[in-house]
């Protein structure tokens, strides 16, 4: 017996799709981050930096970051600004978007990626004289926001590479970053799956120049990984997915990895682990924000900006997220010993003896990544 | 009033046009970027059309070692999921009958929450700290914690079956609906026995079901990549990894084309000598 | 009852007669694999652990109470509602005009339509993603969710085309004729003949399509205009370690709220007959 199903009459399906399409094409307008309301520009508008200018702004961000938590300065002075989101989940994705016609304001990228955005006259320089807080920012960090002298970035949010080890695992200290090729850690080593980062660890081994890797190093950094392959456990993507998990379980003595996870474990004491200070130096990787150069809210997005490097918005990057933040006197206030240990807040010395992740051109990119993939796919 | 033939324009316009629009189009697209002759931004003028992306690809044995190990191991997850979803199919359409609607539904329900997180729970279960070792430690089998289960080829093929079962078993389930209880019925009659009435009746007629579980399986599974990079490791990679790592990593967006232009092709082929083989005629009327 | 049948008259063991196979166990089995992991989801949301970890710590409603202050999470749940919904329902849709139209009709694009309809299985959702982005791009057609749900309901069409193909391969064409032989028109015979006689099929076709673009990621980044789904914002969410519990969470809770759902339809359905 055939089942039955209900006499739906067909303009009732109609007008319900019809109703759906509706509401999803209304979203458009008011998202999340506007506060409250769903028009995106509210006429009259009190607190617009400029009498010209539209009283709203677009961020193409992480996507996490759209939080209020991470722009909660700049909401607290200027309510009434509406403030919607774009999204991207990578680097790559992020580029696409802008190169693609994104219409935001500003947008979110990391290191190794700064002279694309120039190159395609996509962004515009950042006047600092207009910012509050750019001198509790590092000289390190306002020099990765420079291309070719012109400061066209604001850096916020920030992190180490490094080696984290499990110390019941592990005997001795571990100092160099050649512990990831190391013969008595196979099947427990674990390497972050990105074809740049492998070039960028070997030379720190080899004392190679990043930025001029030739291709006779290049093709002695691909038989090296090749021959490192076989000893992890795997190549990890998410820190929170598939690694931490394993480091917190005991699966995984030794691998590249950010201090987020370090932090983690310090906190709920899973395994005994030490973050490296590796002779050859941390690496150090920040994020990144730029003013398209086609926006209309230049003064906004520069009151943006500098909220974002204001007090609570900084710290909460920092408590909620485990990142550093580019304000050196929020990093310096940070009373959390497990946050202290994890940034290394006590020697103050690290960031010198630290390597900063350079800008990579779109040839280093192309070879670099290809020679990832021959890795991979041996 | 509408008549049959009619009604054809408005049956098979509106597909084509859709899929003329937003997949055709597109694919056009993609096609016309694995032309480009370097990675960037995206620009026809210099030097467009060029082959040096394929050459690229071809060129590396690696890639095509890649590709074939990813149809191979395409081919043995849509059997094993096809053969074991029979079963399940089986139950659904004989067993289940008036109810099989709320067993289907049963069924694809988990596939609501987040694969990631179900996957992250399943290493949970099967790793150090995990029921599984919890219970051969318990019982004594083994001293230590066995090292985790996952991360290998092996852990990718038995996943990837395990995730593709419940939708296999639908177009069999469908397929199923179409055996008549009266034609079983006349073979019992006449003296065929129970094995003898599944193999003559009901694996013919299914039959239609059972191919389109298999292609519907193996087809995508060519180009995976979610799995393979949550439990592959480092031996469980497969070809859609590469293409993805080209798309979001290096944002080599022509390279990427390239290869899934060629995987595209590969997979055109194997499906029409696939065809060629079971003659469609005999299976639809 | 022909002479000397020894056989059970197969009424309720139609197919296997007295070798009773013991399919309720392969279906059950197969239950059993698949909601372990939603078991263990299930205990963790329930739990204070920040990470999946056993043992478990201790018991808290707190992380589902913090779904509903964030409404992030609440309107991204929502958007991959209303996207689902609608790429399943263009998919399924199409789907079914497709199928009829091969199944049915003799015309010159037949074939084509039929290699269409599938052609989608093929193509990485990454590829098609991309493709589409610049697609839009090109034509200025702005990104939204109904962007979102035109690609998903593309990537879902071969699964809805292929379910009810199966079935309506089976569909004996003499029903039809016969309801037109009895004066009505093409469209009313498919509306109370067929559409019914594949019911439940339908029902498995949509479910798919909807489930294909719920939990689908690369398609909604790069389609996504301000809004986002529920799986891009679970991608940026885990990046960070504390927001995992609220995850799961909600992760439950949608994989329940859906369960509930199809019961309540279930039992209008039931109602109805």
């Amino acid at each position: 017996m055939p089942a039955r199903i209900p006499h739906v009459p067909a303009w009732f399906i109609a007008f319900a799709s019809a109703a759906l399409v509706l509401a999803a094409c209304q979203n458009q307008g008011g998202t999340s981050g506007s506060p409250g309301a769903s028009a995106p520009a509210s006429a009259g508008a009190t607190e617009s930096a400029a009498a010209n200018e539209p009283n709203e702004l677009t961020v193409l961000e992480w996507s996490g970051y759209e939080a209020p938590d991470f722009w909660t300065d700049f909401k607290t002075a200027s309510p009434d600004t509406a403030v919607d989101f774009e999204f991207g989940i990578s680097d790559a994705d992020i580029l696409s978007l802008m190169e693609g016609g994104s219409a935001a304001d500003i947008f979110h990228f990391y290191t190794g990626w700064q002279q694309f955005y120039v190159d395609e006259g996509l962004v515009q320089e950042i006047d600092t004289s207009k910012l509050t807080n750019w001198d509790k920012v590092p000289d390190a960090f306002k020099a990765m926001g420079q291309v070719n002298g012109k400061q066209y970035y604001l850096p916020w949010d920030w992190g180490f590479t490094s080696i984290l080890y499990n110390t019941s695992k592990v005997s001795g200290t571990i100092d160099t970053w050649n512990a990831l090729f190391n013969q008595s850690y196979a099947g427990h080593i674990s390497m972050w799956d990105d074809g740049p980062a492998a070039v960028t660890v070997s030379s720190y081994i080899h004392n190679y120049d990043e930025t001029k890797i030739t291709a006779d190093q290049l093709a002695a950094i691909e038989a090296e990984w090749k021959l490192q392959k076989p000893l992890n456990l795997h190549y990890w993507t998410g820190e929170y997915t598939d690694f931490c998990p394993e480091v917190q379980s005991g699966d995984i003595w030794v691998a590249y990895a950010w201090q987020g996870c370090y932090a983690t474990v310090l906190y709920d004491q899973s395994q005994p682990v030490a973050y490296a200070n590796p002779k050859e130096g941390r690496n150090s990787w920040v994020g990144l924000y730029g003013i398209s150069a086609n926006t209309e809210s230049y003064d906004l997005a520069l009151k943006f900006l500098d909220a974002k490097l204001a007090a609570l918005t900084c710290g909460n990057a920092v408590t909620l997220f485990y990142y550093g933040c580019a304000n050196q006197e929020v990093m310096n206030a940070i009373e959390d010993p497990v946050l202290i240990q994890a940034f290394g807040i006590d020697d103050p010395s690290i960031l010198e003896s630290t390597n900063f992740t350079p800008p990579v051109t779109q040839k280093q990119r192309d070879d670099w990544t290809a020679m990832w993939a021959r890795v991979k796919a041996e | 009033m509408l008549g049959r033939r009619g009604s054809l324009w408005f049956l098979a316009v509106p597909p084509y046009l859709w899929l003329i629009a937003l997949f055709l189009m597109p694919l056009g697209v993609v096609a016309a970027i694995s032309l480009l002759p370097g990675s960037g931004r995206i620009d026809f003028s210099g030097g467009w059309p060029s082959l040096n992306q394929y050459q690229q690809v071809l060129e590396t044995p690696a890639y095509l070692r890649r590709l074939g190990i990813s149809v191979g191991m395409a081919f043995v997850i849509a059997a094993s999921a096809t053969i074991l979803a029979y079963p399940i199919a089986y139950f659904l359409a004989f067993r289940a009958r008036q109810r099989a609607t709320i067993f289907l539904v049963l069924l694809l329900v988990p596939f609501a929450s987040s694969y990631l997180l179900r996957v992250m729970a399943w290493k949970l279960l099967l790793g150090r700290e995990g029921a599984i070792n919890w219970v051969l430690t318990s019982v004594g089998l083994v001293k230590e914690p066995v090292g985790l289960l996952v991360y290998s080829q092996a852990a990718v093929v038995i996943t990837l079956v395990y995730v593709w079962i419940p939708f296999a078993a639908l177009p069999i389930y469908a397929a199923l609906q179409r055996v008549d209880r009266s034609h079983l019925e006349a073979a019992a009659d006449l003296g065929a026995g129970p094995w003898t009435r599944f193999g003559r009746i009901t694996i013919p007629l299914s039959l239609p079901g059972v191919l389109a579980t298999f292609f519907m399986v193996f087809i995508p599974t060519v180009g995976e990549y979610v799995t393979p990079s949550l439990v592959g490791g480092i031996d469980g990679l497969m070809y859609g990894n590469l293409i993805q790592d080209f798309f979001t990593r290096a944002g080599n967006w022509p390279l990427g084309s390239a290869m899934a232009v060629l995987m595209l092709l590969a997979v055109l082929i194997l499906v029409t000598l696939a065809l060629r083989l079971v003659d469609l005629r005999r299976v639809a009327p | 009852m022909s002479a000397g049948s020894e056989v059970r008259r197969p009424s309720s063991a139609v197919g296997v007669g007295r070798t009773r196979v013991p399919l309720g166990l392969a279906y059950a089995l197969m239950i059993v694999f698949l909601y372990l992991p939603i078991g263990v989801l299930f205990v963790f949301s329930f739990s204070t652990n920040k990470n999946l970890r056993f043992p478990i710590q201790g018991y808290t409603i707190d992380w589902y109470a913090q779904i509903f202050q964030n409404e992030q999470l609440l309107t991204a749940a929502r958007n991959s509602l209303v996207v689902g919904f609608l790429a399943a329902t263009v998919a399924t849709g199409l789907g079914l005009a497709a199928g009829i139209a091969v199944v049915r009709f003799r015309f010159a694009g037949r074939g084509l339509l039929l290699a269409l309809a599938g052609a989608p299985l093929v193509v990485p959702f990454i590829m098609l993603a991309v493709a589409l982005f610049l697609l839009f791009n090109l034509l200025d057609v702005p990104r939204s969710l109904v962007t979102i749900a035109a690609g998903h309901s593309v990537i879902a069409l071969p699964y809805a085309a292929l379910i009810l193909l199966s079935r309506l391969i089976g569909l004996d064409p003499a029903l039809e004729d016969a309801a037109m032989d009895l004066g009505a028109s093409y469209p009313t015979t498919l509306r109370r003949i067929v559409i019914p006689l594949l019911g439940p099929s339908l029902l498995s076709a949509w479910l798919t399509c909807f489930i294909v673009s719920f939990d689908e990621v690369a398609l909604a980044v790069f389609l996504a205009g301000r809004d986002q789904t529920f799986p891009v914002f679970l991608y940026g969410q885990l990046r960070f370690a504390q927001t995992l519990p609220v995850m799961i969470a909600m992760a439950v809770l949608l994989m329940v709220g859906t369960v509930a759902l199809t019961l309540v339809a279930f039992a209008i359905r039931s109602r109805s007959e």
